[in-house]
C-alpha cells in the first residue's frame, strides 16, 4: 500500500459514508437541485478514488478496450439512477435511496477507473463528465422553471383558472378518489395520502392527477376539468 | 496504393466502412431533401404531418451521414500517426448503425415529426404520432451519441498518450516557448491532429451534454410527471445539436490538411497561428450556440453578448488560417485540377460562404430579422453540402486518383462541377433569397414568394443530384481502375 492507494481508500470510504445519509434524513426534505449536487459530490469522490486506484494498480497495463466501453456507459446509467428525487421510486424508501447512492458511487468509480485503465487522462475526462452531468441536472432535471418563465406560466395559469377551492376539492376527492385512497386519504386499496414520507409539491400533484401511471385512472380531461384538478390537488395538500 | 496515403490496412478498412456508410446515408437523405423542397414548391402533394416526419429524418440523417464520413477519415489519419484499436472503431460504428435503424423506425412506421432540435415539451405535447415513436427517437439518438463518445474517448486517449498530455496535444509549448521547443528537437502535431483533437475534446463534452438532455427527456417520457425546465432543455439541446453540426466541418477539414498537400506536392505545416486558431475553436464552438437563443428573453443577457463573440471566434480564426494556408499551397504549385483537388478547393469556398452566412445570423441586429427564416437553412446547407461533403469527396477522390494513378476526363470534371457546384449554388441561393425575403423556416406550407423560391431550389437540388450521381459512377470507375492497377 502506497500513499496513493491509502488516499484512494480513504476517499472511497468517506464517499460511502456520505451515501448512508438517507438513514438520518428523508430525501423529501432536500430540494431536487441540492440533491443533484450531493450526487455530484459522491460521484466526484468515487471517480477520484477510481483514478487513483487505476494509477496504483495498473500503471503498466493500459489500452484495454473493454475498460473504455464500461467507462463510457457508466454516466448514462448514472443519469437514469439520478431520477429526480421527488419522483424517484428508489428514494421513497431510505434503504432504496442508499442502494441508489451506492449505485452512483459504483458508476462514478467505474467511470474514473475504467477510463484511466484505458488511457492516462481518459479517467479524468470520464470522471469530470459524470460529475458534470449531475451538476447540469441542477438547473432543469426534475426542476420547475423558476425565473421569468415561471412568472409567465403562473400569470397565464392564474388568468385561466380561478383560485383553488379546497372544499370543492374535498367533494371531488370523496366522489372520485376515496374509493381507493380511503376517506380523507387514510388509505385503502390505493396508497394512503396522509403522512407520506415523500410528498409531491402542489404542481407535481396536479401533473400526477393529469397524467397518472396505472392502475390510477386518468380522469383528466373528461371527468375532471383543469379547475377540478387544481381543487383536488389543493385538498390533497391539506392531508398532512 | 501510394504509401503516402495508406500505411495501415486496419485504418483503410475502418475508413472505407465509415465513409461508405456515410455517403450511402447521405444519398438517401438527399432524395428526402428534394422531396421536401418539391413539396414546399407545390410540385408534390405531401401532407404536413408526413412533411415534418421526413424533415426530422432528413435533418438528423444528414448530420449523422456527414459525421460518420468525417469520423472515418479522421480515424484513419490518426491511425497513421499512432496505434488505435480497430475493435473500438467497429463498436462505435455498431452504435451508429443501431441508432440510425432506431431513428428510421421512429419516423417511418412511428411518424415522429418534432425534428432533432425539438423544443421541449414539443415531442410530448400535441403530437400526431404515438408516444412510442418519441421514445424510440430518443433512444436512437442516444445510441448514436454513445458511439460518438466511444470514438472521441479512443482518439482523445491516443492523442494524449502520443503527445504527452494536453500541452503537447494542443502544442502549447510550441506556441509560447517556440524557440526552446524547436531547439530541443520538439515537433508540434501535424495540422490534421488539431482537427482530431478538437473533434474528440469538444465531441466528448457535446456527447456528455447530449446524453444529459437525452436521458432527462427519456425519463420524462417514462414518467410524464418529472418536470424539466424548458429553457434548460433548449440550452442543452442546442449546445449538443449546434456543436455537433459544427464539428462535422472540423472533422472533414482534416482531409484538406492531408489531401491538398498530396495534390500540390507541398507540405501543410503546423504554424503557431494555426494552433491558436484551433484553440479558439476548441474554446468557443460549444458556446457559439447562444445565438440560437437571442430571442429567448428569459435567457441571461450576458449569455447573448458572449454568444455573439463566441460565434465569431469559433469560426473566423480557423477558417481564415486554414483557407489562407490552403490557397497559398495551391498558388503557383502547378497543381493538376482533378475531381479530388476541385472538391477540396471548392469545399473551402463553401466553408467561407456558409461561414459568412452563419456570422451574419450570429450578429444580434441581423439575427432578429434572419434567424426564424430560411436564411438559417441557407447557411447550414452551404456549409454542409458545399463544404463538409466536398471535403469528404475531395479526400475520397484524392485517394482513388492516387490508387488508379489517373484523373477524370475534362468532360467528366465539367459535368460534375456544373452539377454539384452549379446545382448546389442554385439550391442554396434559393434559400438565401427566400430567407432575406422573410420566408419562415420549418414550414410545410410557405407564404409567397416561398413556393417560387422552393421551385428554384428544387431545380438546383435535382441538378446537384445528377452531378452527385455522375460523381458516384466516376468514383466507382476509378476504384475499379485502381484495383486492376494493383492486380497488374
Amino acid at each position: 500500500m502506497n500513499r496513493q492507494s491509502i488516499a484512494a481508500t480513504m476517499i472511497l470510504l468517506a464517499t460511502v459514508a456520505f451515501a448512508l445519509a438517507p438513514l438520518y434524513r428523508s430525501a423529501v426534505d432536500i430540494p431536487i437541485p441540492l440533491h443533484h449536487v450531493i450526487h455530484a459530490v459522491m460521484m466526484a469522490g468515487a471517480a477520484l478514488a477510481g483514478i487513483l486506484f487505476a494509477g496504483f494498480l495498473a500503471r503498466e497495463r493500459r489500452s484495454g478496450a473493454p475498460w473504455l466501453v464500461v467507462s463510457m456507459f457508466a454516466p448514462v446509467f448514472a443519469m437514469l439512477l439520478m431520477w429526480p428525487s421527488e419522483y424517484s421510486y428508489f428514494e421513497r424508501h431510505p434503504y432504496g435511496h442508499i442502494v441508489e447512492h451506492l449505485g452512483l458511487i459504483f458508476l462514478g468509480f467505474v467511470a474514473g477507473y475504467g477510463g484511466q485503465r484505458y488511457a492516462n487522462g481518459i479517467g479524468w475526462a470520464s470522471g469530470i463528465g459524470i460529475v458534470a452531468m449531475a451538476v447540469l441536472g441542477v438547473w432543469g432535471y426534475g426542476v420547475e422553471p423558476t425565473t421569468v418563465t415561471a412568472v409567465a406560466v403562473a400569470s397565464s395559469a392564474s388568468q385561466a383558472l380561478g383560485a383553488p377551492n379546497v372544499t370543492h376539492g374535498s367533494a371531488l376527492f370523496a366522489q372520485n378518489c376515496a374509493i381507493c385512497h380511503g376517506v380523507g386519504g387514510a388509505g385503502g386499496e390505493g396508497p394512503p395520502l396522509k403522512n407520506e414520507r415523500v410528498r409531491k409539491s402542489l404542481a407535481a400533484a396536479e401533473r400526477w392527477i393529469e397524467n397518472p401511471a396505472p392502475p390510477m385512472p386518468k380522469l383528466y380531461p373528461g371527468t375532471l376539468s383543469a379547475q377540478d384538478v387544481a381543487d383536488v390537488a389543493s385538498y390533497i395538500e391539506t392531508l398532512r | 496504393m501510394s504509401s503516402d496515403v495508406v500505411q495501415s490496412r486496419a485504418g483503410v478498412r475502418v475508413m472505407w466502412t465509415y465513409i461508405g456508410t456515410g455517403l450511402a446515408i447521405f444519398s438517401l437523405m438527399l432524395l428526402a431533401g428534394i422531396l421536401l423542397r418539391a413539396a414546399q414548391a407545390g410540385w408534390l402533394p405531401v401532407d404536413p404531418g408526413t412533411f415534418y416526419s421526413i424533415l426530422s429524418l432528413h435533418g438528423v440523417g444528414m448530420i449523422v451521414a456527414m459525421a460518420i464520413s468525417g469520423l472515418g477519415t479522421l480515424w484513419y489519419l490518426v491511425r497513421r500517426e499512432m496505434d488505435l484499436d480497430e475493435r473500438i472503431a467497429y463498436l462505435a460504428y455498431g452504435f451508429f448503425i443501431a441508432g440510425v435503424i432506431t431513428v428510421i423506425v421512429s419516423v417511418v412506421p412511428g411518424r415522429y415529426g418534432s425534428l432533432w432540435t425539438m423544443l421541449y415539451p414539443l415531442p410530448f405535447v400535441g403530437t400526431y404520432w404515438p408516444s412510442w415513436a418519441t421514445g424510440t427517437w430518443l433512444i436512437g439518438n442516444a445510441l448514436v451519441m454513445l458511439g460518438f463518445m466511444l470514438w472521441c474517448a479512443q482518439i482523445l486517449g491516443a492523442l494524449l498518450a502520443k503527445y504527452g498530455g494536453v500541452r503537447g496535444m494542443l502544442a502549447i509549448d510550441y506556441v509560447f516557448r517556440n524557440r526552446a521547443f524547436t531547439e530541443s528537437g520538439g515537433k508540434p502535431p501535424p495540422p490534421a491532429m488539431f482537427a482530431a483533437a478538437i473533434t474528440a475534446f469538444d465531441g466528448f463534452i457535446t456527447g456528455t451534454v447530449g446524453l444529459v438532455i437525452g436521458t432527462a427527456l427519456l425519463v420524462h417520457w417514462m414518467d410524464p410527471t418529472v418536470a424539466i425546465n424548458p429553457l434548460w432543455a433548449k440550452n442543452l439541446t442546442y449546445l449538443f445539436g449546434h456543436s455537433i453540426a459544427n464539428l462535422t466541418m472540423y472533422m472533414a477539414v482534416a482531409g484538406v490538411y492531408v489531401g491538398l498537400p498530396l495534390c500540390t506536392k507541398r507540405a501543410y505545416h503546423t504554424s503557431p497561428q494555426l494552433a491558436v486558431a484551433w484553440w479558439a475553436t476548441l474554446l468557443f464552438v460549444i458556446i457559439a450556440y447562444f445565438h440560437h437563443l437571442y430571442m429567448d428573453f428569459a435567457q441571461m443577457q450576458w449569455m447573448q453578448f458572449v454568444g455573439e463573440i463566441a460565434s465569431y471566434l469559433a469560426a473566423i480564426p480557423v477558417v481564415v488560417v486554414t483557407v489562407y494556408g490552403g490557397v497559398m499551397l495551391v498558388h503557383r504549385s502547378g497543381m493538376r485540377w482533378s475531381l479530388g483537388s476541385m472538391f477540396l478547393y471548392g469545399g473551402m469556398i463553401g466553408w467561407v460562404v456558409g461561414g459568412i452566412g452563419a456570422v451574419l445570423d450570429a450578429t444580434i441586429p441581423a439575427n432578429v430579422d434572419l434567424h426564424n427564416t430560411l436564411w438559417v437553412p441557407a447557411h447550414f446547407h452551404t456549409y454542409l453540402l458545399e463544404g463538409v461533403l466536398l471535403f469528404t469527396l475531395g479526400w475520397v477522390f484524392v485517394i482513388l486518383e492516387q490508387r488508379a494513378d489517373a484523373v477524370s476526363s475534362l468532360v467528366m470534371r465539367w459535368l460534375v462541377g456544373l452539377g454539384m457546384f452549379g446545382g448546389g449554388a442554385l439550391f442554396v441561393f434559393s434559400f438565401y433569397i427566400a430567407g432575406a425575403a422573410g420566408i419562415p423556416r420549418r414550414y410545410a406550407v410557405e407564404p409567397a414568394p416561398g413556393p417560387f423560391w422552393a421551385s428554384v431550389g428544387t431545380v438546383g437540388a435535382i441538378v446537384f443530384l445528377i452531378g452527385f450521381a455522375i460523381c458516384v459512377f466516376e468514383g466507382i470507375r476509378l476504384a475499379r481502375l485502381g484495383k486492376s492497377e494493383a492486380t497488374a
